[in-house]
């Protein structure tokens, strides 16, 4: 072989050889995260090379942990992590479809049919069911008060493929409220603004919403107060620590009269700052028991919170950068950078500070704020992997709730769309099609049905007959999912399951792409160095 | 050729060294196999007449102990599985601080069953819905079997607390219970703040000394620590003290400071300067009325010298932590730097003696009047690894104390409990109609693991005692639990063996859980032992001792 030539190392497949390997390897794929579709899918524990433990259902968390080394599962895995950047959801999905468009192929090839008729036909029912998506989709009109049902239904119907039902059903409503909580109708909405905070405390059902943040640290003062109420909050960005001057310089002193001096000019600038904020303390809080709280992102060094802490100011230090732009939005006033001219109208106001210790980590929440515009969401579970858990389904929720908001629609779920789409490509968009390309269309329009198909396996129900009862009532213009307790068709719309618009497009778009640029690779070909090692595995 | 076709599946995607299991046989079942050794090895040290283990870990430090979460903490178990059993009894250990034991046996016995149901033919997931069922089922129940009357209480009544933190102390150090009980007893409500809940583990110290036996422990009201006083004055009562938390010690500059001297006179007139300064800031302590400085650094050669000379004692508490519960007991304020102290400032005690105790000198702060802020508790033992255990009995019974603060109310200990939960939840089983009435049947028996087990220690008949522990539960006593000393039933309530309600809660509800997410998992896909020196190979299934 040429190839040979050039290098008689290089390791090469062709024609057939590399595409079966390519078709294997979706299937691969696929049979691993098959089992994970849908609210009955079964959790997978993956220990990490430290012994750590992760339980996961979800598609995306399982592609990053699992290091896949085949080269084709790479690329369908990398497909599924951009779905997940794009839209948040849908990777096991994406992945299953993919598999089973190379799986619907491959009878065709053995047939003796050329992948670029397939990929033609692929081309041509992509578009037909993007169109039909179009049509198909149900708008939901955001006004400046949205649905809050139908973005529960939203919500619930991903988490409870991430969870279990119970606790699924309890984070709907923490979702949604949160992201309905930093939403302004004229801006986009940065789910950054949601701080999701963890506790390694109780259950994971005391997970909760709090109106306000939570932050992961404590003042650092033995005589600050544990909890406050009704205080003002001074968000700034000011260092109040003594910082050693960027010269290399030093002190001459003669005797230990002049050494006090310059002890106490040192600390003079620090000291000053720090008076400047008790000043507007005593401004504001002079004759009520209003208490006041600093929250600084720089630090603040003992003598500094020392000062403090005798003017009865509770002191934060080093608080995250983002936790500053929450700070502002959830408690009002404005983050300062400079002590010189403050006034009171920077201050930001919260109903409730307090502390709460566990073990050797401080928490500090600060609820009971007016207005928020930003929210945590604390997660409480009593061990770390169900936390985890806990924390890639609210992610995913959050983002399917927003995507809802930013698409003003919704799709049919339970595998309504995809039973509907393929009786589409096949009874319509089949006919229009010319030539061999409409085994391209009917490939397609099969692979579609992997969505319920999976479905029905995963709650251990007989995939053929669910497949006839689905297809039969769409073919008699009823438009039914899959009902994953019996079996029977449902109608989504009564059961409130709804998947997001976007997610659905981003499969349809980016799946029949991967799969036409896998089908039409027809040499495999490995060289470079190492690959010794890597062939002999 | 050397790619060849590869055998689909996921194995061959995987990196090398990189392990997955999945389905029935090689995870759910091999998961629930390494549960039960890792119950197993916990089961034995449960209760009273539990037996002890020998640990050592891998710093080759040696652990002799009955206490589950020492146990397995020590154990570092590899198994992922019956590593979730691990993490639930850390979660009761810090949640609680007791019960850890119960947790993982308990969660191990619903595991074993689970094998037995999974072998009869039911899935996994209706065992989980069975096991949820049964688990809210006896949360329920256990609302009901608590004692009348227990809701409230009186957290300083020495033998209210007494007759509660009494089981918790007995799992551990059965026999000595007494003497411990009511040196734990006495040093909570001590230390009790206004309102309960407030209630801080950290203000009931544990100080160890070796020589001596049990009768000796007392409980100190203040601090004592394991050092010697700085100074020469080792004895001092009725005092004020001053803390200082950056060191007695000439003040010194952030930036470097040089002196400049241009002549020997300089410099004859520098040291005086300095040593002027000095006795000038510790004549403003003295004067100030503080008898005692405490320094949280270094206290300089010449401070000393100073100190002395104006008969002030010198301590030095190098723990930051220390320092703040110094202060708490002395109700003084740490300042930072060395200067004259507010009288607000300043904090008293009783007396500050150095003593020597078996050979190693201690400073015993007694604070009798004003603060009762901080106590101690000083064991006396012979060994270490006594002295250790002692520790964690003592931790228990302060944990158990705090739980009690939060919430009062008791249930029938002695394995009562157990028995008439398994009873009403076995009743409960025969009404449910789905598949998931044997799991929760199933759960019902995994209670009768711990009568068996308490039985099975104190070297009884365990089927003998369940049986007429059944039979008087049918009949209506549902107080009756197990008298390990004479071996027989008994109702609790003369034994006065009661066990917190919260305890059981949370230890239950943690086992329940463990156990389901154990059910859970199908598949497990391991990645390859990260680098670091090579471990040794582990006897058993990978979970036995490292």
């Amino acid at each position: 072989m040429s190839i040979r030539m050039l290098n008689p190392n290089a390791e090469v497949l062709n024609k057939s050889a590399a595409l079966h390997m390519n078709i294997n390897a979706a299937k691969g794929l696929q049979d691993v995260l098959k089992s994970n579709l849908g609210p009955k899918g079964t959790i997978k524990m993956l220990v990490g090379g430290a012994g750590d433990i992760k339980l996961t259902k979800d598609g995306n968390t399982l592609l990053k942990e699992m290091q896949i080394q085949n080269p084709t599962a790479i690329m369908i895995a990398r497909t599924a992590t951009a779905q997940d950047d794009i839209s948040g959801d849908g990777t096991t999905s994406t992945v299953i479809f993919i598999g089973e468009l190379m799986k619907q192929s491959e009878r065709y090839i053995d047939e003796g049919m050329h992948p670029r008729v397939l990929v033609d036909g692929f081309e041509i029912a992509k578009r037909a069911t993007l169109q039909f998506l179009e049509k198909f989709k149900t708008v939901v009109v955001m006004g400046n008060e949205p649905d809050k049902e139908i973005l529960k239904m939203v919500a619930r119907t991903t988490l409870r493929t991430k969870l279990y039902e119970a606790l699924a059903d309890q984070l709907t409503d923490i979702v949604v409220n949160a992201v309905l909580c930093i939403r302004n109708p004229e801006e986009a909405i940065d789910l950054f603004m949601v701080e999701i905070m963890h506790m390694r405390h109780k259950f994971d059902v005391d997970t909760r919403l709090v109106e306000g943040l939570v932050l992961d640290h404590g003042s650092r003062h033995p005589d600050m107060k544990r909890r406050a109420e009704n205080c003002y909050i001074l968000t700034c960005n000011v260092s109040l620590e003594y910082e050693k001057s960027e010269v290399n310089a030093g002190f001459f002193y003669s005797n230990a009269e002049q050494r006090e001096a310059m002890v106490a000019a040192e600390r003079r600038q620090v000291d000053e700052r720090v008076n400047k904020i008790i000043e507007l303390k005593n401004k504001v809080c002079s004759g009520n028991d209003n208490n006041f709280v600093v929250i600084n992102q720089k630090g603040i060094d003992p003598p500094s919170l020392d000062l403090l802490a005798r003017a009865g100011i509770i002191a934060l230090r080093r608080a995250k950068r983002r936790n500053m732009e929450r700070l502002v939005l959830a408690c009002g006033g404005e983050a300062v950078n400079s002590v010189d001219d403050l006034t009171p109208d920077s201050l930001g106001w919260a109903g409730l500070v307090y502390e709460h210790i566990l073990g050797e980590e401080k928490y500090t929440f600060i609820e009971n704020v007016k207005n928020p515009y930003s929210c945590t969401i604390l997660i409480k579970g009593p061990n770390d992997h169900t936390i985890a858990q806990i924390k890639d389904a609210v992610r995913d929720g959050l983002r399917a709730v927003k995507n809802t908001i930013e698409d003003e629609s919704v799709v049919l779920g339970a595998g309504a769309f995809e039973v509907a789409a393929r009786q589409y490509l096949i009874n319509e968009v089949k006919k229009t099609v010319q030539g061999r390309a409409q085994l391209g269309v009917e490939a397609f329009a099969n692979a579609l049905l992997v969505v319920p198909k999976t479905l029905a396996e995963n709650s251990g129900l007989d995939t053929q007959d669910v497949i006839i009862a689905l297809t039969g009532a769409h073919d008699q213009g009823n438009v039914v999912g899959l009902n994953q307790h019996t079996g029977e068709p449902i109608d989504p719309q009564m059961e409130g399951i709804f998947d997001n618009y976007s997610v659905k497009r981003q499969i349809i778009n980016s799946g029949p792409v991967i799969a036409s640029q896998l089908l039409l690779v027809d040499e495999v070909i490995r060289a470079g160095r190492n690959m010794r090692n890597q062939i002999s595995s | 050729m050397g790619l060849q076709m590869q055998s689909h599946g996921i194995q061959s995607m995987l990196k090398d060294g990189h392990k997955h299991l999945s389905g029935l046989d090689e995870a759910v079942l091999k998961n629930i196999d390494a549960c039960k050794e890792l119950s197993n090895i916990t089961r034995t040290s449960l209760g009273p007449n539990g037996m002890n283990k020998m640990v050592i870990n891998h710093l080759d430090k040696l652990f002799v102990t009955n206490d589950a979460a020492t146990i397995v903490n020590e154990l570092e178990v590899q198994h992922p599985a019956a590593k979730i059993l691990v993490l639930a009894g850390k979660a009761q250990q810090e949640e609680i601080g007791d019960g850890a034991n119960l947790t993982i046996s308990f969660a191990g016995e619903l595991l074993q069953n689970a094998e037995e149901l999974i072998r009869m033919g039911l899935h996994p997931s209706e065992i989980i819905s069975g096991y949820t069922k049964a688990i809210n089922m006896t949360v329920e129940t256990l609302e009901e079997l608590v004692e009348n009357g227990s809701e409230t209480m009186d957290v300083r009544n020495k033998d209210q607390v007494l007759s509660r933190i009494r089981a918790a102390v007995a799992s551990k150090q059965f026999g000595q219970e007494d003497t411990l009980c009511s040196l734990v007893a006495d040093a909570c409500i001590q230390v009790c703040p206004k309102n309960p809940a407030n209630f801080n583990v950290d203000n009931v110290r544990v100080a160890k000394l070796l020589g001596g036996g049990l009768h000796n422990s007392t409980v100190v009201r203040g601090m004592v620590l394991k050092s010697d006083a700085v100074g020469s004055i080792k004895y001092i009562e009725k005092a004020k003290v001053a803390v200082f938390a950056g060191g007695v010690d000439s003040s010194a500059t952030e930036t470097k400071g040089t002196v400049l001297i241009h002549s020997a006179e300089q410099l004859e007139n520098y040291s005086k300067t300095e040593e002027a300064k000095i006795e000038e800031l510790i004549k403003s302590v003295a004067d100030s009325g503080a008898k005692v400085i405490v320094s949280g650094a270094a206290v300089g050669e010449m401070a000393l010298h100073f100190c002395e000379r104006y008969k002030l004692m010198v301590l030095k508490i190098s723990s930051k932590f220390e320092l703040r519960r110094f202060c708490r007991t002395t109700g003084a304020v740490a300042m930072l730097k060395l200067s004259q102290p507010n009288p607000d400032d300043l904090g008293y005690v009783d007396s500050i003696s150095v003593e020597e105790v078996g050979g190693v000198r201690v400073i015993i702060v007694m604070n009798e009047e004003g603060g009762n802020s901080v106590s101690t508790v000083v064991l006396r033992g012979s060994t270490d690894s006594i002295l250790d255990d002692l520790e964690r009995a003592v931790d228990d019974g302060v944990n158990t104390y705090k739980a009690m603060c939060r919430d009062s109310r008791i249930v029938p200990g002695a394995a009562a409990t157990e028995i008439e939960l398994a009873k009403r939840v076995k009743e409960f089983s025969y009404k449910e109609t789905g598949l998931d009435q044997y799991a929760i049947a199933k759960f019902a028996e995994s209670f009768e693991m711990v009568p068996k087990t308490l039985a099975e220690n104190a070297g009884l008949n365990a089927m003998e005692i369940i049986s007429s522990l059944y039979a008087e539960h049918a009949s209506g006593n549902s107080k009756v639990g197990i008298d390990l000393e004479e071996g027989v039933c008994k109702d609790v309530s003369t034994l006065c063996v009661w066990d917190l309600y919260i305890t059981k809660f949370f230890a239950l509800k943690y086992a329940a859980d463990a156990a389901c997410t154990v059910l859970r998992v199908d598949q497990i896909i391991m990645a390859k032992p990260a680098g670091g020196p090579k471990r040794v190979q582990p006897a058993g299934p990978g979970m036995d001792e490292d």
